[in-house]
């Protein structure tokens, strides 16, 4: 799911005639003045009808955790007003944003939406544990896998009780070669009898402590294979990919490979 | 010819890409000498005590890894990648 903020006066009016020249399934997000009303006591309530369509309400969200929960579902979603969100974003007029500016607009209305699909078509995809294993399972082989296993590497806070903790790890990529080694990995493991599916990725930049770095998604005819799979996956990805990984702890920061 | 620079070696030299004034004809370890003309303080970083490329450092031309000692002879052709990293960051 690719991610799109939009700010700016106007901005609402301007993903609107966005969505109608989006590809695929569209979610907007847009910020709300005040509480989301509902009458009731419950943390959620929605309403859902027999054709599939539905409503909803409820507290305690985040828009990161909104845009993680739709990223599975949806193929873009349009986030509107959010001023200080690290999302890519289009500017209408001089609004500020906190995320990287992609493209700006004198204003809405009349604004031309070609350069803005350009943006979307260039952007990095969101991507989750659970949006990586909705792929798997589209596997033209799905039906003759009965496991998934999946490795997910976070961002470890402490290695010990009094281990100095660590606020966030820092990642670079070199990009072309990563991309391509970590084909070479994929395409190694799905030749082996009874896989059928490999999928990884591998964020970069700032990660925060207890936060996802590393996915690996493994489809199998059977748990032996699978859980075998996605070891090696993990392992290989870490052994030959190009990432470096530099860590932040309360005291200092450091390359991994400087402390090794 | 140009130098793709990562962690902390890019933090050394101050910039992810340096250029330097070595054509195709020349090796991978020609380039290597201008790149530390140009930024010595990556010799100490790249350079183990005998003067060779340390075990942990990886010099890639093109994506590959152009191995210890016959890699630096390796002849440059135009548009070739040249980059050079410390170890990748498994982690445990």
């Amino acid at each position: 799911m690719k991610t799109l903020n939009i700010v700016g006066p106007g901005a609402v009016d301007l993903a609107d005639r966005l969505v109608a020249r989006l590809d695929g399934r569209v979610a907007t997000v847009e910020t709300l003045p005040e509480t989301a009303a509902r009458d009731t006591d419950a943390s959620a309530a929605y309403g859902l009808s027999t054709d599939g369509s539905w409503i909803g309400a409820g507290d305690g969200e985040t828009l990161d955790g909104l845009l993680d929960s739709l990223t599975p579902d949806y193929d873009v979603a349009l986030t509107v007003g959010f001023a200080d969100a690290r999302l890519p974003t289009v500017a209408v007029a001089d609004a500020e944003a906190a995320g990287e500016i992609r493209h700006t607009v004198a204003e809405a209305v009349e604004a031309a939406l070609d350069p803005i699909l350009d943006v979307v078509d260039d952007l990095e995809p969101r991507i989750t544990l659970e949006s990586l294993v909705r792929r798997a399972k589209a596997s033209p082989q799905a039906d003759r896998s009965g496991a998934i296993a999946t490795f997910t590497g976070r961002v470890r806070v402490k290695d010990g009780e009094d281990d100095t903790p660590t606020t966030h790890l820092e990642f670079e990529k070199y990009e072309d070669v990563a991309a391509d080694r970590m084909r070479t990995i994929r395409s190694d493991l799905e030749a082996r009898d009874g896989v059928f599916e490999v999928l990884m990725h591998h964020r970069t930049g700032v990660i925060g402590e207890g936060e996802d770095i590393v996915f690996v998604v493994v489809l199998a005819g059977h748990r032996e294979e699978a859980f075998d799979t996605v070891e090696d996956g993990i392992n290989r990805l870490k052994d030959e990919v190009p990432i470096f990984k530099k860590e932040s702890t309360t005291d200092e920061e450091f390359w991994i490979h400087e402390k090794a | 010819m140009q130098w793709k620079l990562f962690a902390d070696l890019a933090e050394v030299a101050g910039d992810r890409e340096i250029r330097v004034d070595v054509g195709p004809g020349a090796t991978v370890g020609d380039a290597l000498d201008a790149l530390f003309e140009a930024q010595p303080a990556l010799r100490d970083r790249v350079l183990n005590d005998s003067g060779a490329v340390a075990d942990h450092i990886n010099v890639l031309r093109n994506g590959e890894n152009v191995g210890a000692d016959d890699g630096l002879e390796t002849t440059l052709v135009e548009g070739d990648e040249l980059a050079l990293f410390p170890p990748v960051s498994g982690g445990r």
